[in-house]
């Protein structure tokens, strides 16, 4: 029964870092893309902003 | 090369991405589940042997990930161009991760089986040292102060730190190791039971997908940065309205050109 902590553990941890780092990568994504927009004036579409 | 770039391109695309994703998800939910709740404990370990259901596939993305590196790290030091580099550092941060990763399962899984969270056995220690290198590649990136400094440095330490992977590989061979051997890549029939095998093999899919899809978001992200770090100038040059003669007062001098200093290969690469 002891064993069972050390596997929900590492599952968990496996689990969790996959989710934290694709959540980064989203919150960079973001940042980059306000970074291009604010610099070419354009939003993704090509489109200038208004 | 060609072929292996056109295929990360293909990756690339925002619906491979999706189904990727997708894919990615349904395969960690029936890993898990298979690997929890199906597959029976092994007769010596128990239940804490099924910690190899994520262990060993995240050691084997850890190593297709420096794999790629080097490829990659080959790839830019040949033809010199950006795209490999982007590649390169991309690979490099998810096998990192991927590496760390290693090293906490394998911990886990060692405190119940050896009794220690941590050992300096020939494997764990070669491992140690593995992720050392590709966080010092990482650093390096941050430290070069022009791209293609940047992307030559990177790429002599992406090539040259991958002699570690091979000797990660071996060292429970070549040195006496309380890490276990191979039991399915080896030489005659794998020692390891059906089901075992299976739901191994579902999950090396399974983080194989993960990596491909994670490795397709970071390069959307890389191209993204490698943009939004050229000055405004560079970015909008192509694109930005000229100003007409008669909008210029005559004091004022006409627009110059795009300065020499300023790494416009980047903003061109990152149109590719």
């Amino acid at each position: 029964m002891h064993d069972v902590g050390y596997v929900a553990a590492g599952y968990s941890v496996t689990l969790a870092t996959l989710a934290a780092y694709r959540w980064h990568l989203a919150v960079r994504a973001r940042r980059a893309r306000r970074y291009v927009t604010a610099a070419t004036g354009r939003a993704r579409n090509g489109r200038r902003r208004p | 090369m060609r072929h292996l770039y056109r295929a990360l391109t293909v990756l690339g695309s925002y619906r491979a991405q999706r189904v990727m994703g997708i894919a990615t998800l349904a395969g960690l939910a029936a890993t898990v589940v298979i690997g929890l709740f199906v597959v029976p404990p092994d007769a010596t370990q128990g239940d804490v042997q099924r910690l190899m259901y994520m262990h060993v596939p995240v050691a084997w993305v850890t190593f297709l990930a420096f794999g790629v590196v080097f490829i990659a790290s080959v790839g830019y030091l040949k033809t010199g161009r950006m795209q490999w580099d982007r590649v390169a550092a991309a690979s490099a941060e998810i096998g990192v991760l991927c590496c760390a990763l290693t090293i906490v399962l394998g911990s886990l899984w060692g405190r119940p089986v050896w009794g220690t969270w941590w050992t300096w056995d020939p494997r764990l220690t070669t491992t140690a040292v593995l992720l050392l290198i590709y966080v010092g590649y990482l650093s390096l990136r941050k430290v070069a102060d022009s791209p293609a400094r940047r992307a030559k440095w990177a790429a002599v330490v992406g090539v040259v730190g991958f002699i570690d992977v091979p000797i990660v590989h071996e060292s429970v061979v070549w040195w006496r190791s309380l890490h276990q051997q191979a039991t399915v890549l080896r030489l005659g029939a794998p020692t390891i039971a059906g089901s075992m095998l299976a739901t191994l093999l579902l999950a090396f899919v399974t983080f194989s997908l993960a990596y491909g899809y994670l490795m397709a978001v970071r390069l959307r992200v890389g191209r993204l940065e490698d943009r939004s770090a050229v000055p405004v100038s560079s970015l909008s040059a192509p694109r930005a309205r000229r100003p007409r003669r008669a909008d210029v007062p005559a004091s004022v001098p006409a627009p110059a050109s795009v300065p020499a200093d300023i790494p416009t290969s980047v903003a061109s690469d990152s149109h590719a």
